[in-house]
């Protein structure tokens, strides 16, 4: 009887186990030589290597590096062993032991993934036989580093879909009804030059003139002055964005900046105070004001100010690294929970959702709100994008899931190639953070808390995030709007929404249900939290994931079309079914019934 | 007895009932033999409470003499016509872990009710408790009372193997007191031989057999410890015994759920385990299992942290993670793998037990035969398994489930085995979401039931006790009931697809999860989710109906698709 990956319970303490093994000499073929290739992909280097599996210990295999992947598979081992890892989710690579190292391979590479998993090979200790294969992976690893070209760049994958026509911020504009009698749109940023990190288009007070918004860029940290994310459609009630206030150590004001937010505030009528969330913890705003920064003091008379406790993109940084070290490569199990607990990830988790329920609730209740952070591209976006998340069902759906990404982070500038450091080999540069990984989670605890309100599943999720760091596609490049532009990566590139959107049944979640005018409001508890072990545990093969329930309900609905067309043929051949018997098969549909099952997914 | 001389007060209008997630209703109140009810004023189903007043674990009353207050309040505020005089409070706490507030007007009345509802819900004599008066009109005391007789299951292993052999050497509970009449044995051990073996074994539980493993012909059989006591006695029967369970040359292993350490100690009270030199075929393996109060507290401490509503929920794993149930999910299950392990991987026979074998032991044996029988995974099958496992096997449930966590009283024997197996099986239902026909609901409805029934299943603590007492006659079977055509309706996993696989769990700490839907039950809105899963529920069912009613066809073809090929690292 097979059974799936087992979990040993007590394997050491079995005294006859694994004496099964079967070595399938006839089965050599040509190794690797069917290995898949992406248009655009070529082949740098073969090499037999050991790979240390943290889990089964050394497996004997060929490793293949191309322009575009790491690609492993065991030849001996059984089952065999392969996994296939993108460069672009490599951060590090380093050389373990020396010529002269002793004991059972201790000399190779290790290599360090962005991905919540290390991978460590060993070679013959003989004729520096690691020294091609590290500078091969040195050099396409961190191809930017390099004078090299990212992947995305050199990839010639076609697709039915064109993802970069998913996103046209004028039309999204109008979705929510803009412009208006209280907001226009202006091209004022057109050629970037008001805010170098802003889209080309925003919308702004329509009291407010293209002057008035000079004058307040020079107030606002690098020029991102207040604009706006969403608005209510009945309310009118709006999320506008924006950075920190250069107030500095003189408490510095700025009349122009002052009488702008006003603006904001009157244009709806029901806001009698603007509440500006500022997601820093209090303390740190007001430390930013030795550097020039600060936060609006008492001088904006309309306003309120609400701190949101969100933590910097360091303290991030560190937290997913504590989180790493107790699930990768084995799970801290004494103490799990505590040492869940003392990496604080879900505790951050929980103060970002929280602090986009506040900005959800303050703007349903039909007031305003400015949204900051120190430069506004990290904090801001996750709290903007989850509260439209909350507010706007337009998002929830697979589409206007990929709009809110480009335009909530791609098009405002939040800076993914710092922030993962694409194609660069400096791993410990303290721009990098996981702070879309991050607001990806607070989605994924999104999907959990509410089903049926999404209408993709977490294989989205997962695919997203496997391609924020492969480099295979242009989506993710680069800091802001202007340098994709600059680099052309909408004619260079294919954007990752082409693969998405030409195998949409995928992504799609089977259980959602449409349901236009709700707000959801997750429940931000610890206690309602739970721990994506889908994502960051996924390396480990004695954590059982999530069965595809979904699978089998689609399973259904193909059955039921399928019943609902063996029907129709039936009854058009004339030969009445009775429909009451339905529930026994006559011999033959059985089998039909059976090919055809697993064909469709 | 009659239960009216524990009433005093039998209604009382006006009282307002409080419950979490809920607003304050104001209603009437009326205590009977058995039941609290609640009705509200405005006839709102919602503001319904029929609650048995066995499910109460524990009450918290309070009442103040308004009179004196009212006094001062109508000076200062001049508001006087509220304080008509006295009034009460107080607090129920159910086994179900619901905790419900009344607020009673008038101190006397408050002080009759809650007394009446400690006389009432503490009632220890069996007959007079809810299910000997529960006659709804659907069901009849005629029909069968249990899924399947000891005969049934038997013959199924008998067309397997003739080895085995359906003994009543137990017909009249004398040799064993805690055990069904009926046990199914080796063919070639006679009745004298198992009389002599059960003199040696705690509470004269012999080693029988519960499940035959089809695969490979292998057994799972329990008991309680051996007797060989500070003088290392030993007993010829009971080796014979243990040796026509395997094939002469064959290993067997033995799962002991007390450490070695533990075994050894039981020899100064007369107990012990099975010494190599006397059980040279058996090779024994300790797993240390917590049982009795060291798990009440466990659950003590759990649903305290459960149910602290304070804002600041800081450590909330670390409350989680002290409790321990969680570990105590993880071992158990990894020990439940472990037996399985031996018995289809290892290919080898298994005796469970740990002390009394009342206990850890049957949780053990249910957990590995879900893991490896998928007959055990339906709905029926489910049933009739705790039914042998649990009911029949003597797991003392009137002991065990006297109290849960809530209560003040010096708690004796109450220990929440079964809660712990029921977790258990939600875990598995919650990696396996296909492989169980039953789902959360039925889980939940076994919590409450064990602990407060309109059924008899649960009363007593052995079979001989409930003949004694004809619980069989004069209640209804609950199995019985879920198994009808109505309620299974509610119970069933509409997304259930049979596989003939093991279904192996994961024992890794982020692999398990706290059970929200019992531990929460009553203390978060899961109202969204609630939804949520009625409307996948319905989608699905919809689905099914319309398209396949022919799921058993088309899951044939799908068990021989293995659950995973490559390991993918």
């Amino acid at each position: 009887m097979a059974s799936a990956s087992i979990p040993a319970y007590s394997s050491n303490a079995l005294e006859n186990s694994s004496t099964k093994n079967a070595s399938r000499e006839s089965l050599k073929m040509e190794p690797l030589s069917d290995m898949p290739l992406l248009p655009g992909e070529e082949r740098v280097i073969d090499k037999d290597i050991i790979y240390i599996c943290p889990f089964s210990g050394a497996v004997k295999g060929k490793v293949v590096i191309t322009n575009y992947r790491l690609y492993f598979r065991s030849v001996e081992a059984e089952p065999v062993v392969t996994f296939d890892v993108p460069l672009g989710t490599i951060s590090r690579v380093e050389k373990m032991g020396g010529a002269s190292s002793r004991g059972e391979n201790s000399y190779g590479l290790d290599i360090t993934c962005k991905d919540m998993r290390n991978l460590r090979f060993a070679l013959k200790q003989e004729g520096h036989s690691r020294r091609d294969i590290f500078d091969i992976l040195f050099r396409h690893a961190f191809p930017l580093s390099h004078g090299l070209q990212l992947f995305a760049f050199l990839s010639q994958e076609k697709f039915e879909e064109n993802g970069w026509n998913v996103y046209n911020p004028m039309q999204e504009f109008r979705r929510q009804g803009l412009p208006n009698d209280s907001w226009r749109i202006t091209f004022l940023n057109e050629n970037y030059e008001l805010c170098d990190t802003y889209p080309a288009l925003l919308a702004v007070p329509f009291k407010a003139s293209d002057e008035d918004l000079r004058k307040v860029a020079t107030f606002r940290s690098r020029g991102r002055i207040p604009v706006l994310s969403w608005i209510h459609p009945e309310k009118q009630a709006v999320i506008t964005r924006c950075s920190q206030p250069l107030v500095g150590m003189s408490g510095k004001r700025n009349r122009d900046d002052e009488r702008y937010l006003d603006l904001i505030r009157e244009a709806n009528g029901g806001t009698s105070k603007l509440t500006i969330f500022d997601a820093r913890p209090n303390v740190n705003a007001v430390a930013n004001k030795a550097t020039g920064g600060g936060y609006e003091g008492e001088d904006y008379q309309n306003a309120e100010l609400v701190f949101l406790d969100i933590h910097n993109i360091h303290v991030m940084r560190e937290s997913l690294k504590k989180l790493k070290d107790i699930v990768y490569p084995h799970v801290e199990e004494a103490h799990w929970l505590s040492s869940l607990e003392s990496t604080h990830w879900l505790e951050h988790v929980k103060l970002v959702l929280a602090g986009a329920i506040q900005v959800a609730d303050k703007v349903s209740s039909g007031q305003s709100v400015l949204v900051h952070c120190s430069d506004g591209w990290d904090r801001t976006a996750q709290l903007t994008s989850l509260s439209m998340l909350m507010l706007d069902s337009f998002y929830r759906t697979l589409h206007g899931f990929q709009v809110l990404l480009q335009k909530e982070w791609l098009g405002f500038g939040h800076k993914f190639g710092s922030r993962i450091g694409h194609g660069d080999k400096n791993h410990a540069d303290a721009d990098r953070s996981p702070i879309f990984l991050q607001f990806i989670d607070c989605v994924w605890q999104m999907t959990k808390q509410f089903p049926t309100a999404f209408e993709f599943n977490d294989r989205l999720l997962l695919t997203v995030l496997d391609h924020l760091y492969s480099c295979r596609f242009g989506t993710f490049l680069y800091n802001c709007e202007s340098a994709r532009d600059a680099n052309e990566v909408k004619t260079k590139t294919v954007s990752l929404w082409s693969l998405v959107n030409s195998d949409r049944s995928s992504y799609i979640n089977p259980f959602y249900t449409m349901e236009s005018s709700r707000v959801l409001y997750p429940v931000a508890s610890m206690r309602h939290l739970e721990l994506w072990v889908g994502y960051y545990i996924r390396w480990n093969p004695r954590i059982r994931h999530q069965s595809p329930v979904e699978q089998r309900y689609r399973e259904l609905l193909a059955l039921k079309d399928q019943y609902l067309k063996k029907l129709e043929e039936l009854q058009l051949s004339g030969s009445a079914p009775r429909l009451s018997n339905s529930t026994a098969p006559s011999p033959a549909s059985p089998t039909q019934r059976v090919t055809h099952m697993h064909t469709p997914f | 007895m009659e239960f009216s001389e524990h009433i005093k007060t039998a209604n009382v209008e006006d009282v307002i009932l409080t419950q979490p997630f809920h607003p304050p209703v104001k209603g009437t109140l009326c205590v009977t033999g058995h039941h609290l009810l609640f009705s509200g004023r405005d006839g709102d189903s919602s503001a319904q409470l029929l609650l048995l007043l066995r499910n109460i674990d524990a009450i918290e009353k309070s009442v103040e003499n308004l009179v004196g207050c009212s006094g001062l309040g109508s000076r200062s505020s001049g508001q006087s016509e509220r304080s008509t005089g006295s009034s009460g409070t107080i607090t129920i706490k159910c086994k179900d872990l619901h905790i419900l507030q009344l607020d009673v007007p008038g101190m006397e009345e408050c002080l009759n009710i809650a007394s009446s509802i400690e006389a009432l819900s503490s009632l220890e004599t069996v007959t007079e408790m809810y299910p000997f008066f529960y006659r709804p009109s659907f069901l009849s005391l005629q029909g069968q009372w249990g899924l399947s007789p000891a005969e049934q299951d038997f013959a199924q292993i008998k067309a397997l193997s003739d080895r085995w052999r359906l003994s009543e050497v137990n017909r009249d509970y004398f040799v064993c007191p805690s055990y069904p009449p009926a046990v199914i044995v080796p063919r070639s051990i006679d009745d004298e031989t198992l009389a002599k073996s059960a003199k040696f074994r705690q509470g004269g539980r012999f080693p029988v057999l519960c499940y035959y493993h089809r695969e490979n012909g292998k057994v799972i059989m329990r008991s309680s410890q051996p007797l060989p006591g500070a003088n290392r006695k030993r007993c010829k029967e009971d080796e014979l015994l243990l040796q026509a369970v395997i094939d002469g040359s064959e290993l067997g292993y033995i799962i002991d759920t007390r450490s070695a350490q533990l075994a050894q100690q039981a020899r100064m009270t007369g107990g012990g385990f099975e010494s190599k030199s006397n059980y040279t075929s058996w090779k024994r393996l300790h797993r240390n299992l917590e049982r009795g109060k060291v798990l009440q507290e466990s659950l003590i401490k759990l649903t305290e942290a459960c149910s602290d509503q304070s804002h600041n929920m800081d450590r909330w794993l670390s409350k989680l993670e002290n409790s321990k149930w969680l570990s105590h999910v993880n071992s158990v299950l990894a020990t439940a793998g472990l037996l399985a392990e031996c018995v289809e991987r290892e290919g080898c026979s298994v005796l469970v037990h740990g002390s009394d074998g009342t206990d850890t032991t049957l949780l053990l044996t249910t957990l590995a035969q879900l893991i490896l029988d998928p007959q055990c995974r339906t709905l029926r099958g489910f049933l009739a398994l705790l039914e042998r496992e649990w009911v029949q096997a003597g797991h003392p449930f009137q002991q065990r489930c006297a109290h849960s966590a809530h209560s003040h009283a010096r708690l004796k024997q109450e220990s929440p085995i079964f809660l712990l197996l029921l977790d258990c099986v939600w875990q598995l239902e919650r990696q396996f979401p296909l492989a169980l026909e039953f789902g959360e609901p039925l889980l939940l409805q076994l919590a409450q039931d064990a602990y407060a029934s309109d059924f008899g299943t649960f009363l007593c603590n052995s079979d001989k006790e409930r003949c004694a007492l004809g619980v069989k006659e004069k209640t209804h079977c609950l199995f019985q009931f879920l198994c009808r055509p109505s309620e299974r309706d509610r119970f069933i996993n509409p997304l259930y697809q049979p596989t003939e696989l093991a279904i192996w769990p994961s024992v890794q700490p982020p692999s398990l999860q706290l059970w929200q839907g019992l531990f929460f039950r009553w203390t978060q809105s899961g109202q969204y989710l609630q939804e949520a899963r009625e409307e996948i529920r319905n989608l699905v069912m919809q689905c099914c109906r319309r398209g396949c009613g022919q799921s058993a066809v088309q899951l044939e073809a799908d068990s021989s698709i293995p659950s995973s090929g490559v390991v993918d690292c």
